[in-house]
Order: C-alpha cells, then sequence, then structure tokens
C-alpha cells in the first residue's frame, strides 16, 4: 500500500478528469433521458383486448412475448408483439386480466385490467353484440329481433333519405367513434403515467452518492482518529 | 442489462444476494480512505451511464461502464455499482429491489475479473496497454452478458439462447466500451497516473 503522503502529492489535479468524465454523462444522459425497462399498457376496446408494448423513451418491443393470466393466476393465453409493439385478443372469460410482458434479457413488465374495467367492457360489448343483426348502418332489418318495437314504425314515418337508428345502433355507432377518437387519448394518457428519468432524478441520485460518500469519510476519519 | 422484478426464482435472487453481499463487504473492506472520492464519482458516473443507450438490435442497450470501474477501482467496484444500482432503481425503476443483488453480481463481478486480468498489463508498452484497456472495456460487457444469461438460464431454462442474445445485443456497447476505456485511460496516464492500479513495481492500489 502506498503511503498517504505519495498519494496526496500525485492527486492534487486528481480527480478532475473523472469528475469531468461524470459531468459529460450526467449531460449526454439528460438530453435524450430514456429509461432502461419496458412497459405494457392495456385497453379493451369492444370485445378486443389492446395491448402496446414499449421501451420507454418509445422504441416499440418487437416479438416480445406476452402472456395474459386471470385473477388466479392461471395461464389464459400467450402471444407476440408486432413490429408496433401490438398485440390484440378477444377479451377473455375472467374477472381481471394480468398482462406480462416479457422483452428478453430480464425486461419484464406488467400491465392489470382491473375488475371495473372488465365489467364495463363486457356490458358494451353485450348491448353491441345484441345490436348486430342491424349492422348495416340505417337500414332496416326487419327480421331482426333484437330491434325495438317502435323502431320500424318510426322509420316508417320518415321520408326514405333520412336515416334512422335504434337507440342500440346508435350507441354502438357512437361507442366505435369514441373508440376511435379516444384511442389517442387513452394512449397519451398511459404514456403521462410513464416515469421518465428527469434532471431531478439524474441530480439527486448523484447528491446521494455524494452525501454518502462523505457519510463513509466521516466515519473512516472518527474510526482514525480513535 | 438491468434485471426486472419477477423474472428470476427465489434461490437465484437470493444467491445473487449473497454474492453480492460478500462482494461488497471485500470492497468496503479494502477501500480505503484515499480511494472513497474516486469511488464515489465512479459510482455516480455509473448511474448516469446506464442513461445512455444505444439503440440497436431487438432490445435497447446501455452503457456500462463495468469494465473501467472494476479497473480503477478493483473490489471497490461491488459498493460502488451497487449503490449506483439501488439508487437506478428507486429513481429511474431500472431493475428492482429483488433483483438488486443479482444485478449487482452481473455488472461489478466482470469488472473485478477485468481488473486482474488488466491491470498489470497498464503500464506496458503503448500497444500492448491500450489493448489491454479496449480489452478491458469490451471483455467486462461481455462478461455480464454472459452472467445475464446464466442468471436467466434457470428461469428461462435456454441459456445459449439468452446468452447469444445478450451478446450480440450488447456487441455494440462492448466496442463502444473498449474505445471509451482505452481513451479514458490513455488520458488518466497522461493526467492523472496516481489514480491508475499497479504502477510497475508497485502493489495494486486497493491491496490492503
Amino acid at each position: 500500500m502506498r503511503t498517504g503522503k505519495e498519494k496526496k502529492s500525485g492527486r492534487r489535479f486528481g480527480r478532475r478528469p473523472l469528475v469531468l468524465l461524470t459531468v459529460l454523462l450526467a449531460l449526454a444522459a439528460a438530453t435524450p433521458a430514456r429509461a432502461h425497462k419496458v412497459m405494457v399498457f392495456a385497453w379493451i376496446s369492444g370485445n378486443q383486448v389492446h395491448t402496446e408494448s414499449k421501451f420507454s423513451g418509445g422504441r416499440r418491443v418487437k416479438a416480445g412475448k406476452i402472456e395474459v393470466f386471470d385473477q388466479d393466476g392461471k395461464l389464459l393465453l400467450t402471444g407476440t408483439t408486432d413490429d408496433q409493439g401490438k398485440y390484440n385478443f378477444p377479451l377473455p372469460a375472467a374477472k381481471e386480466l394480468k398482462i406480462v410482458l416479457t422483452a428478453g434479457m430480464g425486461h419484464r413488465g406488467e400491465w392489470r385490467v382491473s375488475r371495473e374495467e372488465i365489467k364495463a367492457a363486457r356490458a358494451e360489448a353485450s348491448t353491441g353484440r345484441a345490436a348486430k343483426p342491424a349492422d348495416g348502418g340505417g337500414e332496416i332489418a326487419p327480421a331482426a329481433d333484437s330491434r325495438p318495437a317502435a323502431a320500424p314504425a318510426m322509420s316508417a314515418d320518415q321520408p326514405a333519405a333520412v336515416v334512422t337508428l335504434s337507440r342500440r345502433e346508435l350507441r354502438q355507432l357512437l361507442d366505435q367513434a369514441l373508440d376511435r377518437k379516444l384511442e389517442p387519448v387513452i394512449r397519451m394518457l398511459t404514456e403521462a403515467r410513464e416515469h421518465r428519468p428527469s434532471l431531478t432524478d439524474i441530480l439527486g441520485g448523484i447528491g446521494y452518492i455524494i452525501g454518502l460518500v462523505g457519510l463513509a469519510a466521516y466515519l473512516r476519519q472518527r474510526q482514525k482518529k480513535e | 442489462m438491468h434485471i426486472s422484478e419477477g423474472v428470476l426464482s427465489g434461490p437465484v435472487l437470493l444467491s445473487g444476494m449473497a454474492l453480492a453481499a460478500a462482494g461488497t463487504g471485500i470492497g468496503i473492506k479494502k477501500l480505503d480512505f484515499d480511494h472513497l472520492a474516486e469511488a464515489g464519482i465512479l459510482s455516480a458516473a455509473f448511474f448516469v451511464a446506464s442513461l445512455i443507450h444505444v439503440p440497436i438490435g431487438p432490445s435497447s442497450v446501455h452503457l456500462l461502464l463495468n469494465g473501467i470501474i472494476g479497473l480503477l477501482l478493483g473490489w471497490a467496484a461491488f459498493p460502488s455499482i451497487m449503490v449506483a444500482l439501488f439508487l437506478q432503481a428507486i429513481f429511474f425503476q431500472f431493475g428492482g429491489l429483488t433483483t438488486l443483488g443479482v444485478n449487482t453480481v452481473v455488472m461489478a463481478l466482470p469488472g473485478v475479473v477485468c481488473y486482474y486480468l488488466f491491470a498489470p498489463l497498464l503500464w506496458k508498452k503503448k500497444p500492448v496497454a491500450v489493448g489491454a484497456a479496449f480489452a478491458c472495456g469490451f471483455l467486462a460487457v461481455l462478461g455480464s452478458a454472459l452472467l445475464l444469461g446464466g442468471a436467466l438460464y434457470f428461469s428461462e431454462k435456454n441459456f445459449l439462447e439468452v446468452a447469444t442474445l445478450a451478446v450480440m445485443a450488447h456487441l455494440p456497447v462492448m466496442i463502444i466500451e473498449g474505445i471509451i476505456t482505452a481513451f479514458c485511460l490513455e488520458f488518466l496516464k497522461k493526467v492523472n497516473p496516481e489514480i491508475l492500479p499497479a504502477r510497475a513495481g508497485r502493489p495494486p492500489v486497493t491491496g490492503n
């Protein structure tokens, strides 16, 4: 072991290069702040569950493995994400869903679809399905028993050019339109939930390290004195 | 390179923690007063380096700097890297607290191995020294990728596949790290040679 004196003399300018290196790294890191983790989001629309997987920072997870578990941890289905990081599957008959993404090399993300969300989606899907026979826009389907009795009578009173819709059809169309319009909003919200490392985080971490070094130095100093 | 929570099985996590604790113990014991600041600075460098991503391959990989940290600190790389990983887990949600042990071993151990392999070569002729520095940066990442494959083997049961994937994905990082390590060491040699270990004829810096 070298003596302290020798070290001190050689170290007067000693740590500057290292400090410089750290500062440069910190600056370089601050610009494209990307986290090293993967995330999977899922939302239900109709009776499909849509999932989207990405590394935070926005890179899509291609060919990631998606596993879907129910509330008891039973594996329901597995799938692979496409080039857009997407994977869709029909809503399974489960009360709750846990969607696990494995992106290789120890990357893993999780998303829960809550009981309420599934219940709401299922209620919606069932009304949607009931209205299905009349799916051709405003066209009247006389044999469709799902149509309310009032509808044909009403449409008979209207001029032919006016498209009439039953309550269910209207709701279905609205749902479809809302799904389409809201999808980017939902995606934005899920992305907002993503926690990106901010400068505060980076500086905070460095601060902790400096604090720890200080603490260690203090303890060693006391040891030395004793 | 950070293994997330819930990927590994209990025994792997526990043995990772045990190994990391042992390494950290040795590291703290060998870390003398005069190297505290150095360890802290390198720890901070590691902490931020993981934010610099190289978006190549099927995954996203980032700089590790474990080669140069190992080379400069020896066993003290363990506590340095563990502290940085802990903070990364808390601040960035990289890896996780349960996988802290495994991740520490995966990243610190190759650094320590590189310390023993390459520290003696640093003060040889320039081509040898530069080569050794490059190899240090390169092999430390390679070692980490292999350890990662090893850790995942117990949960995924396909070591070769995982390890190949990890090595392929980190190939660009290995090359970049090799170059960074080589440049850093040449720079440190000129500016601040005392910081480097094992100057010819001297015992290693972190020797007790």
